[in-house]
């Protein structure tokens, strides 16, 4: 059941009329039937794998408990581990298995040494690394005494398995969700409202933007040999804002549908392609992965702390395990290593936090700097999307070779039957709209909201893609 | 929450007047426009005169030449549709004899087509915009398992085939861009390609025993005084000894077998297509057999 189906335009309003009107009562009643509703959403993809959920969800619960009550510290790390354990094996399997016993025959083959692997035939449960992180998280802030275990098993479930943020988060935090859900909610219409101009706003950058990018990204990037550097270099652009409107889009959507609900998740997207670097490209894009891996990986291993080397080292591993949680795919690791080598600069010249307050742009030569590095960053973050969206690291490395070589800036007729540049306005004006609205949480609310709603409905009506139906990319993660 | 409630119910009012209003606007542009297809030729015209009408898939829009039957003195047009199912084609026929044209002959190219009778979704949402408009494809489309969506749903069928009539199409009208399907009076000349895939498997393709759509056409040439002439058409050497077209002959021995007329793959663009030169070619025979005053 996808945000942008009849399914889920039928699901969400029967759940809100049963949590505001029947359910209403208690917290407890309300988080009972949001389980329950979550339960029922993570079904409609596969009912099997809800086992696997509810056992991740029994198992963090139980050992977020014993390591609380363990009376020593042997006790304590060896719950610790058993979930740790648990958890990322479940994800090693399910995930990286296949990966890592093909690329290991592979290399047994080029040695000389004739390997066959032996591989699982399994389908990645959707949401599997989301929702595998919520429960780390929630274990290694218990151990390091940061919160208290939850006693209330409805509560941490619910924590969980929350429907909006289930299958592609965002990543939550049981200190910033779990105490929202102790309380019981009540309705506030201002919250509501947001939340459904947020829920409008997800809907056109998912069904106007990103769909109609991916049929021109598509055709090109299936037939990269055959394109212009032109058609090329507008495909590395419409694969960004595909993939920006598809997670974005998706962000908001769960964000809007969870504050129908009277709950707040954390902001995701903060207009990620109006950075000036690319240490402020990963404060606003997918910010609760990159804040987890911050606080979980980078800090513990040091942070920014140590020496030269020791910073050098934790930035490649979080961003090179950043790129490999997405898949399981070499082209993962290369985006994640490419965005590594484009912040080094920034972390050597002390300067990763140069970028942290607001754009403002007059008209001086300051603007001009100010724009041109916005420019730029965009710029070397499409490369690094070459490689995200290619299917191999020769692919990727053949596509930026050939804008190069090419040198043939003309028109293309695409096989989607489309112009290569024939988008271009609709992404110009979907920037502009974003631009003007940039301190905003979406660009409807303000002055004359109803007239900006009534046009973002028209837009997702008139200038949707629906025939060439996709399905939001991070679900595959 | 009644606050809450009215702000919903607004938005929704909104979705309905917008739906409603796109739904009026595009239908209003599409029963202006003559210039983009075959579809909206006819459906924007009425009462015309043929000798000659072609009917079928691209195995027909590619391989009769309209202007040699009308050099011969026989008004002819090509309304083959690349992609078309006889489904499309039958409701094309019905169409025509709404706008009450008047035709002698219609040639049918019935052979791979024949093996199903479900609409081509990419060709036949080419009717739509038309359902509230011809009662013909109202009715035509009325056993489809969406019909109620289609006609009772403003908008549903225009954002459902948004790739074919939505919104590009819409601007492309308004544009007044002319498209290449009536050059040539219908007939797409193809070219002889290098890369040009010669091999079908039609092993294992099997005509229906009484296709629905192939039955309503003799149906209607038979109620209207139409003389119908149904041929099945070339394909390249590589699915010589397969027997489909025996197996149509079997099942349909009306049925012209002109499979083996053209025969080397030189006259080939595709396997199931010929180029001009192969059109040319079995146009002439067809001619011959059929339109020889002489004979």
């Amino acid at each position: 059941m996808f945000f942008n189906s009849i399914a889920f335009a039928i699901f969400l309003p029967i759940v809100f009329f049963l949590y505001w009107f029947v359910f209403n009562k208690t917290k407890s009643a309300q988080n009972a039937l949001l389980i329950v509703a979550s339960y029922y959403f993570y079904s409609c993809w596969d009912w099997r794998f809800l086992f696997l959920l509810v056992f991740s969800t029994f198992l963090d619960y139980y050992t977020g408990i014993q390591i609380e009550k363990g009376k020593s510290e042997k006790s304590r790390k060896f719950w610790f581990w058993l979930s740790i354990t648990v958890n990322l094996g479940f994800l090693g399997v399910f995930k990286y298995y296949n990966f890592f016993a093909a690329s290991f025959a592979e290399l047994l083959n080029s040695v000389g040494i004739n390997a066959s692997p032996i591989l699982l035939n399994v389908i990645l449960p959707v949401g599997i690394s989301f929702y595998t992180f919520h429960g780390l998280s929630y274990v290694i802030d218990i151990y390091f005494k940061r919160i208290k275990a939850e006693y209330n098993f409805i509560d941490y479930s619910l924590f969980v398995s929350y429907f909006p943020l289930l299958v592609a988060g965002p990543i939550e935090r049981a200190t910033h969700l779990l105490p929202e859900l102790k309380v019981k909610r009540e309705f506030d219409f201002q919250t509501a409202k947001e939340g459904v101009y947020q829920i409008i706003w997800g809907l056109v950058k998912k069904v106007v933007i990103a769909d109609t990018c991916a049929t021109y990204a598509n055709a090109i990037f299936d037939h990269y040999e055959t394109m212009n550097s032109f058609s090329l270099i507008l495909g590395a652009i419409y694969f960004a804002f595909q993939i920006y409107g598809d997670f974005s889009g998706y962000s908001d959507i769960a964000l809007g549908v969870s504050k129908l609900f009277g709950l707040e998740l954390l902001r995701n997207f903060n207009y990620p392609y109006f950075s000036r670097d690319i240490a402020e490209f990963w404060r606003r894009w997918h910010i609760s992965l990159s804040s987890w891996f911050r606080d979980y990986l980078y800090i513990p291993l040091g942070g920014s702390k140590g020496g030269l080397w020791m910073k050098i080292r934790n930035t490649f591993i979080i961003f090179v395990v950043s790129g490999f949680w997405h898949g399981a795919n070499w082209t993962y690791l290369a985006w994640g290593f490419l965005n590594a080598i484009y912040f080094l600069p920034l972390l050597l010249s002390n300067s990763n936090r140069n970028n942290m307050d607001a754009i403002q742009l007059k008209f001086n030569l300051d603007s001009v700097k100010v724009l041109w590095s916005i420019i730029f960053t965009f710029s070397i973050t499409c490369v690094a999307w070459v490689f995200f969206r290619a299917k191999t690291i020769t692919d990727a490395v053949s596509y930026l070779k050939r804008i190069v070589t090419n040198r043939d800036f003309g028109f293309q007729y695409l096989d989607n039957e489309r112009y290569s540049y024939e988008l271009l306005v609709m992404i110009g004006l979907f920037v502009l709209v974003e631009w003007n609205n940039r301190n905003k949480i979406e660009p409807l609310s303000g002055k004359m909201s109803s007239i900006r709603v009534a046009l973002a409905i028209l837009t997702i009506i008139a200038f949707g893609t629906y025939s060439d139906y996709k399905e939001f990319i991070y679900f595959q993660f | 929450m009644k606050k809450f409630l009215i702000f919903i119910a607004k938005i929704l009012v909104v979705v309905i007047l917008i739906v409603i209003a796109l739904d009026g606007f595009y239908t209003y542009v599409f029963l202006h426009s003559k210039n983009r297809g075959k579809i909206e030729k006819v459906f924007n015209s009425k009462e015309e005169k043929y000798d000659v009408i072609i009917l079928g898939s691209s195995r027909a829009n590619n391989h009769f030449v309209a202007q040699m039957f009308e050099d011969k003195g026989l008004k002819t047009f090509n309304y083959g549709m690349s992609g078309g199912h006889l489904f499309e084609a039958s409701l094309m026929l019905k169409l025509m004899i709404e706008r009450k044209y008047e035709i002698k002959n219609v040639i049918l190219e019935a052979d791979l087509n024949l093996s199903n009778d479900q609409e081509s979704e990419g060709v036949s949402a080419k009717f739509l915009p038309y359902i509230h408009n011809s009662t013909v494809i109202k009715q035509h489309f009325a056993s489809q398992k969406d019909f109620k969506e289609l006609y009772y749903l403003p908008f549903y069928r225009f954002i459902k085939y948004d790739g074919k009539i939505g919104f590009r199409e819409v601007f492309h009208v308004l544009e007044g861009e002319k498209t290449n399907p009536l050059d040539n009076l219908g007939y797409y000349p193809l070219v002889k390609h290098k890369s040009g895939n010669m091999k079908n498997n039609i092993v294992n393709l099997n005509p229906l025993p009484h296709n629905k759509y192939y039955e309503e056409i003799k149906n209607i040439c038979r109620t209207n005084h139409i003389n119908l002439i149904v041929v099945m058409t070339p394909m390249c050497e590589n699915v010589k000894g397969m027997n489909y077209f025996d197996k149509v002959k079997n099942a349909y021995p009306e049925i012209h077998n002109y499979e083996n007329v053209v025969i080397e793959d030189k006259y080939f663009s595709s396997c199931g297509h010929m180029n001009d030169e192969g059109a040319r070619m079995f146009t002439s025979r067809i001619l011959k057999d059929f339109f020889d005053i002489n004979k």
